[in-house]
């Protein structure tokens, strides 16, 4: 014992030793210079872009048209990044399965759409049909997200934080193939409503009908939302579970049931996102939720995890910078099909959030305390 | 009490057989339906019947009422468990009936895997009436003995337990078994029928009162204390796992217990042992022929990969889900500096910047690139802790991911055509062909392990290592300490990069040519599974990890589509069961059982630090 | 804590020692592994030997598909067709084989995984074997390209692709030498759709969409060399990820330029989605979309409906199959009754093919000794698959070159959606070119 204390201040001692490069800010300095750096990069990528002349001059409908784009992905992305805050605000924990729930949703919704197309029944009664669908793919997400937590998570609810992540991931993967063995590893196709087939013009700028439906819906469901947790006896409930779960349960709060609710509420947005997911790419399959779970997950970071604006201006900000980003960045500076860039455009994006605002955009301050 | 008891059972039941229709409607029982296991009983037999059994077991298993623990009579665990066994029976015959009722291509158009010859399997190949009276005696006769098993005495229980288990295992790993047989010119043909493929009733016996055996006199134990005489003094420590046991069960048992009699010294004895270790895992590709040496080769990559990861994860208590980076890093490296040609539409091309350096010239290179890539992505993201460090190492492991793919890059690494024609890694002056002979390229991974372990373990028990336990367990308490946590972080994600690299550099040498679809995300997840499963910081549970995530779906090729489902399970199973790991480390593990008042502590200080941050005193966690 | 060091180095060195003598060991034996005691008249002494197939033994050809995950419907299409070459050895699809030299044959299956380690996996796997003769494979070009064709090559075993089109497995230098495919060579197919495109279309501006697939980034860049080559000009080649689902700003993007084409021969469901968003995306009116035949399977018009009509879709023409009353009224039909659905990909006729040229060269250069048992050896059954002259194959003429390609001469067919191959055998492409190998950038 005595021996580990004096290389312990043996160790202090050499740290004292060491001093001189330690107490080099480095990390101020690595900033800087990265702050430098990204500002001339950016600033000269957008610079040179904008004034491409010629042929390959980007005109303003061009961005319109990209920025409209970016806000309809980004409203699915804000719409399953709720689930995911929601969760994490009361749980601390990062749902990672929540992709798998929102796939679960509409692969669920998926059969009922199909049979509707086959007896035409979804463009006869397009409005009945797409309320069933929604209910369908909320009740499948609901029961998946609930059967999750009392399976897999209420039992680690204790647990340091690494165990539920992992499970989580681990739940992810089991969905992902589960669905995979139950309905066959194809993609399928979904049927969309007439109603919502087609495009809509402004003047040079067009978009499909079913974006301005998946844009109010985010909208509608955020501001609902926000009223459900701030407003409502059980939104407070959830607000206490979040602040302190044992001193809730002293006063008298039912924390297991409390957290059910959460995930009834993350599994009901999941199905709806699942849905308008559908309808917005037209296919279903059991991997689809792997990739907009992460860019959802990104986007909760981004906005600040347990924040239920923050997701929503998250989710907004990824769809755009998805759209936009690898055009503005990267088209003046020459860099060959921008596009599949996308991803290293979103997620330098959130490192650089993270570096300047660890806890994200609308975060509670610093991730972490030195 | 009894009518509670029965209400357990029927429960348990009822979730018994729905885990056997889940297994058929996810595909699993009509797939596995050609692999055969002991006589004419196949893997779908198994898996009607496995879980009634262990739906029998776990309804026995004691429990604590009113303080008081209470074991189930042997009369009772039979009675409880066949009461289980029926439940489960009668569920999936329901499934069966409502299927049939319903028509099976109708079902079928939902669910994919619901096909005639599913229920073909379900019903035995039988009429439907006598089928249904079949299975519901065959899982009441299942479950009662799994209820027996688990009321009898444990001297009793563990080697039944552990003989069934081992009628599976050997089956399965005929693969390994057979060619190793062969080489050694012993007949075989008493263990595995030829003509089922699987076991003889007589091999499967043999192997049943084996391993009944091994765990009866304890030899896993035995052979532990011979191995670690350290960790081992002389109080009789408790019984080992199963799994340990087995895994350990390989050695000459007898010789061990001659041994102890004769008197030499328990260090001499160990040496002796280890050697012989070291002489089975030196001759193991020539007895298992190059189709299994292949799979150790993966398993030897991703055991490199595990230690890099565990450094990270395991030692400093960093979560990186981006670890695919440094794999990425290592093989398109050791590809341009090597001699690697990028593939184009008409044939091969040099890269742009390309040198034909020896393997082990390039190696150190790569290794410094990787450490420097580590460095890169630690730096901007020391701040960020848990879950915010997951998601962005995911980032970067998608980066990576992109930009090695991408046309941008594409003079460079090849783009979406990739590289081909990279090293063999040639031995001046040994003729050894680590491309074309797995069994050459199982020493060359296994150099690169042994050293990898011997860093790792070298690693752990020194300044640095305690440095990041202490890091691990309270970053603010290691900062007040006076440790450097900035330095040691760095140092964490810079050896963690290197020791990965080297995994990706050999990956690269035994393809010989690279495609961007090798470095998914699914690697990183790979990767931490393997530590998760084996046990965090734990060098010999990557170890473990390694060989039982790469090296099983390795061999076991019918499982094939179901991987990814099973290594789902897996982690959710480890994560509720055993948090810590198949082979714990001491340390992290106490982490990990964390009672509830470290964790309260844990969420206090998150609290009062957001009440310092928050903008609004009142705002809690949801805002 | 040194001792236990001083354990380890001793360990590892030796376990160095035992490498260098199992090393020694080996050298010596490799050739020897295939039997040559019994090979009567047949010279087995060079290395690759001979595989002798005892009386009474089935022979063994291994098959190298990709059967499990996304594309297995690309292998499992081929082993059937393989399967039903076997059937009809006999004459006849009747369910039951045929014999070779007075055999049995058996299909050893192994999993490609579509990718170089899947590749090297099942090649590992197969070399394994020694009773091997030839596999049918791989479906993946990435699954061969120096990886599979290396390892089967070196242990003399010939390797016959149904679908690995990309044309560096066949290009001097980099082409093994066991390694043969009755796939046509992208090259071709690359050709055809340009020329499909600058005379039928009369187009002269056009953008490519690749994956990270070797496949789609091979025709691309091929359509590139040809399209140019023709006059015709390139304004953008761009590259998706396989997962993504929104093409809207990419779409958006290249409607910028306006091209008369855009050519995305990638995978469905990113294939499908594409031409879906490119029929919403304005600036796109006037540009065609072409494909080809990753596109092709019922997923296409499943996802992309009414949307992809007036889409073309290029393939192997299978009303040009010189075998075409065949394919049609006995081919097909057989398959559907055997696996109980339509084909469900396009190269089940070109594995049959390669399964017939692999059992003709067999019979071609087996002998069968005194005592019933019959030796191949690797060397002659190589040579006899490379002089295949005009074999009368169901996908056509077949004549292998030194370099591997046994189809030489490919007639593609361009398809309108949705008059398409996969949906019904009989639809008529709208353009059908035969190219030959020597013709072709």
């Amino acid at each position: 014992m005595s021996n580990e204390e004096g290389e312990v201040q043996a160790e202090v001692a050499s740290d004292q030793r060491l001093g001189r490069f330690e107490r080099l800010p480095v990390r101020r300095i690595v900033l800087t210079l990265l702050t430098v750096t990204i500002v001339v990069a950016v600033g000269g990528g957008i610079f040179k872009t904008l004034t491409l002349t010629g042929v390959d001059h980007l005109g303003w409908t061009f961005w319109a048209n990209l920025l409209v784009i970016g806000l309809a992905l980004g409203s699915v992305y804000a719409l399953i990044a709720l689930g995911y805050t929601l969760v994490y605000g009361i749980l601390r924990m990062i749902n990672f399965a929540h992709g798998e729930i929102f796939m679960a949703g509409a692969f669920g919704s998926f059969f009922f759409a199909a049979a509707y197309a086959k007896s035409g029944f979804l463009n006869a009664h397009p409005w009945l049909a797409l309320a069933i669908l929604f209910l369908v793919a909320m009740g499948v997400s609901t029961g998946i997200a609930v059967l999750l937590e009392r399976v897999a998570y209420r039992p680690l609810r204790n647990a340091p934080r690494l165990v539920p992540l992992i499970t989580a991931i681990g739940a992810s993967l089991f969905l992902q193939n589960s669905f995979q063995g139950f309905f066959g590893s194809q993609t399928r196709g979904y049927p969309r409503p007439s109603l919502l087939d087609g495009t809509i013009k402004l003047g040079r700028v067009s978009f499909d009908k079913i974006d301005p439906v998946v844009i109010a819906t985010a909208i509608v469901v955020m501001i609902g939302l926000q009223f459900f947790v701030k407003r409502t006896k059980t939104g407070k409930a959830m607000r206490a579970v979040a602040q302190d779960r044992e001193i809730a349960s002293l006063m008298g709060i039912d924390v297991d049931r409390v957290v059910v609710t959460t995930f009834v509420l993350g599994g009901m947005l999941a199905g709806i996102a699942g849905v308008l997911y559908a309808l917005t790419f037209g296919q279903v399959g059991a991997t689809m939720g792997f990739l907009p779970g992460i860019a959802a997950f990104t986007a909760a970071v981004l906005g600040g995890i347990g924040s239920v604006p923050g997701a929503a201006i998250g989710g907004l900000i990824l769809g755009v910078a998805e759209s936009v980003g690898p055009y503005l960045l990267l088209s003046g500076i020459n860099v060959p099909s921008p596009f599949e860039l996308k991803g290293v455009i979103t997620f330098s994006i959130l490192v650089l959030v993270l570096i300047f605002r660890p806890g994200g955009i609308l975060g509670t301050g610093e991730a972490e305390k030195v | 009490m009894a009518r509670l008891l029965i209400r357990t059972a029927a429960w348990t039941g009822a979730i018994a057989g729905l885990v056997i229709v889940y297994l058929a409607m996810v595909g699993m029982i009509e797939r596995l339906d050609t692999l055969p296991i002991i006589g004419t009983v196949g893997m779908d037999t198994i898996l009607i019947f496995v879980p009634a059994a262990v739906g029998g077991w776990v309804v026995t298993r004691p429990r604590v009422v009113a303080g008081e623990r209470r074991t189930a009579t042997p009369g009772a665990g039979v009675a409880l468990g066949a009461a289980e066994g029926l439940a489960a029976g009668a569920v999936v015959e329901l499934g069966v009936v409502l299927v049939s009722a319903m028509g099976i291509e109708t079902v079928r158009q939902v669910f994919s895997a619901v096909s005639p010859s599913l229920i073909e399997i379900l019903r035995f190949h039988m009429a439907s009436v006598p089928a249904a009276l079949v299975l519901l005696v065959a899982t009441t006769v299942v479950g009662a003995l799994g209820g027996l098993l688990s009321a009898l005495p444990r001297s009793v229980r563990g080697p039944v337990a552990t003989g069934a288990a081992a009628i599976l295992v050997v089956a399965l790993l005929r693969q390994v078994i057979a060619p190793a047989f062969d080489q050694m010119k012993i007949e075989r043909d008493w263990l595995y029928s030829p003509i089922t493929l699987g076991l003889t009733w007589i091999g499967g016996l043999v192997m049943f009162v084996l391993a009944a055996a091994t765990v009866r006199l304890r030899v896993g134990h035995r052979l532990a204390t011979i191995l670690v005489p350290s960790r081992y003094p002389s109080a009789a420590p408790p019984e080992p796992e199963g799994l340990t046991a087995e895994a350990d069960g390989e050695g000459p048992p007898a010789e061990g217990r001659d041994a102890f009699g004769a008197g030499i010294s328990r260090r001499g004895i160990a040496i002796i042992a280890w050697c012989v270790i070291a002489v089975i895992v030196g001759v193991l590709p020539y007895l298992v022929g190059p189709v299994v040496s292949r799979i150790l080769g993966t398993v030897g990559i991703f055991l490199l990969l595990g230690l890099g990861l565990n450094i990270v994860v395991g030692f400093a208590g960093l979560l990186d889900l981006g670890y695919v980076a440094f794999f990425a890093v290592g093989a398109y490296f050791t590809a341009i500096l090597t001699g690697g040609q990028r593939v184009t539409f008409t044939g091969y091309e040099a890269p742009t910047f390309g040198l034909h350096l020896s393997f082990y010239v390039a190696l150190p290179i790569v290794v410094a690139v990787a450490a420097f890539v580590g460095l890169v992505i630690g730096a901007p993201v020391l701040r960020l802790r848990g879950d915010y460090l997951a998601i962005v190492t995911l980032g970067f492991g998608e980066i990576a991911r992109v930009i090695f793919g991408s046309t941008w890059a594409q003079n460079l690494f090849g783009g979406s055509l990739g590289m081909s024609s990279i090293t063999a890694a040639e031995l001046p002056g040994v003729n050894v062909n680590f491309q074309s002979d797995p069994r050459h390229f199982y020493f060359l991974v296994l150099v690169f392990c042994l050293l990898a372990v011997f860093v790792s373990w070298r690693l752990q028990g020194s300044r640095v290592g305690r440095a990041w336990n202490a890091m691990r367990e309270d970053e603010q308490v290691a900062d007040a300490m006076g440790i450097s946590t900035t330095r040691f972080k760095l140092l964490a994600f810079a050896m963690g990069g290197a020791i990965g690299s080297i995994g990706g550099a050999l990956f690269a040498v035994s393809l010989g040519s690279l495609t961007i679809a090798s470095f998914q995300i699914l690697v990183s997840i790979t990767a931490l599974s393997v530590i998760i499963l084996g046990g965090l910081g734990s060098i010999p549970g990557v170890v473990v990890g390694a060989l039982v995530l790469i090296g099983l779906p390795g061999l076991l090729t019918q499982f094939a589509d179901y991987r990814l489902l099973i290594y789902g399970a897996v982690l959710i199973a480890i994560m509720l069961l055993r948090p810590q790991g198949l082979v714990p480390n001491v340390r992290v593990s106490r982490e990990l059982r964390e009672d509830e008042r470290s964790q309260d502590q844990w969420a206090k200080h998150l609290l009062e630090q957001d009440a310092v941050d928050a903008p609004e005193p009142t705002g809690g966690a949801l805002t | 804590m040194k001792r236990r060091s001083l354990l380890v180095v001793i360990g590892a060195i030796s376990v160095m020692a035992l490498v260098a003598s199992a090393c020694s060991n080996d050298s010596s034996s490799t050739g020897g592994s295939t039997d040559s005691a019994s090979a009567g008249a047949v010279d087995c002494s060079t290395a690759p030997g001979c595989v002798t197939v005892a009386a009474g033994e089935p022979i063994q050809i291994g098959t190298l598909l990709s059967i499990t995950g996304d594309t297995k419907n690309l292998g499992l299409d081929s082993q059937y067709g393989a399967t039903l070459a076997l059937d009809y050895l006999d004459g006849t699809f009747d369910g039951t084989q045929g014999q070779v030299a007075g055999h049995d044959v058996t299909m050893v299956n192994e999993d490609d995984g579509c990718s170089a380690d899947g590749g090297q996996k099942g090649a590992t796997t197969l070399a394994a074997n020694p009773q091997i003769v030839g596999v049918i494979g791989t479906s993946c070009s990435s699954a061969s390209l120096g990886v599979a064709d290396k390892i089967l090559g070196e242990k003399g075993i010939v390797t016959i692709s149904p679908s690995a089109t990309n044309p560096a497995l066949t290009t001097e230098g980099t082409h093994q030498p066991y390694y043969f495919r009755t796939a046509h060579n992208d090259r071709i197919q690359a050709a055809v759709v340009s020329d499909f495109a600058l005379q039928k279309l009369s187009a002269t501006t056009g953008a490519t969409i690749h994956d990270e697939s070797p496949y789609t980034q091979g025709l691309t860049d091929g359509f590139k060399a040809n399209f140019e080559a023709g006059g015709g000009q390139i304004t953008s080649e761009d590259a998706i990820g396989s997962a993504d689902k929104d093409f809207k700003s990419l779409l958006t993007r290249i409607a910028q330029n306006a091209p008369s084409v855009i050519y995305a021969p990638d995978f469905n469901p990113a294939c499908a989605l594409i031409a879906k968003q490119k029929a919403t995306t304005s600036g796109l009116e006037n540009t065609t979309l072409l494909g080809s035949d990753g596109c092709s399977d019922a997923t296409y018009t499943d996802i992309a409906g009414p949307a992809a009509d007036g889409v073309y879709l290029s393939g192997p023409d299978l009303t040009a199959f010189s075998g075409g009353d065949f394919y049609k009224s006995e081919f097909v039909p057989a398959y559907v009754d055997q696996y109980g659905s339509q084909p469900l990909s396009v190269f089940h006729a070109h594995a049959f093919d390669a399964m017939n040229i692999l059992v003709n060269a067999i019979e071609a250069t087996a002998v069968t000794n005194d005592d019933g048992s019959l030796t191949i050896n690797r060397v002659a059954l190589r040579d006899a698959v490379q002089n295949t002259t005009d074999y009368q194959g169901v996908i056509g003429t077949l004549t292998c070159t030194p370099a591997g390609d046994c189809a030489t001469s490919v007639t593609i067919g361009v398809y309108k959606v949705p008059d398409v191959g996969f949906l019904d055998p009989a639809a008529k492409p709208v353009f059908t070119e035969t190219k030959t190998l020597d013709q072709v950038k």
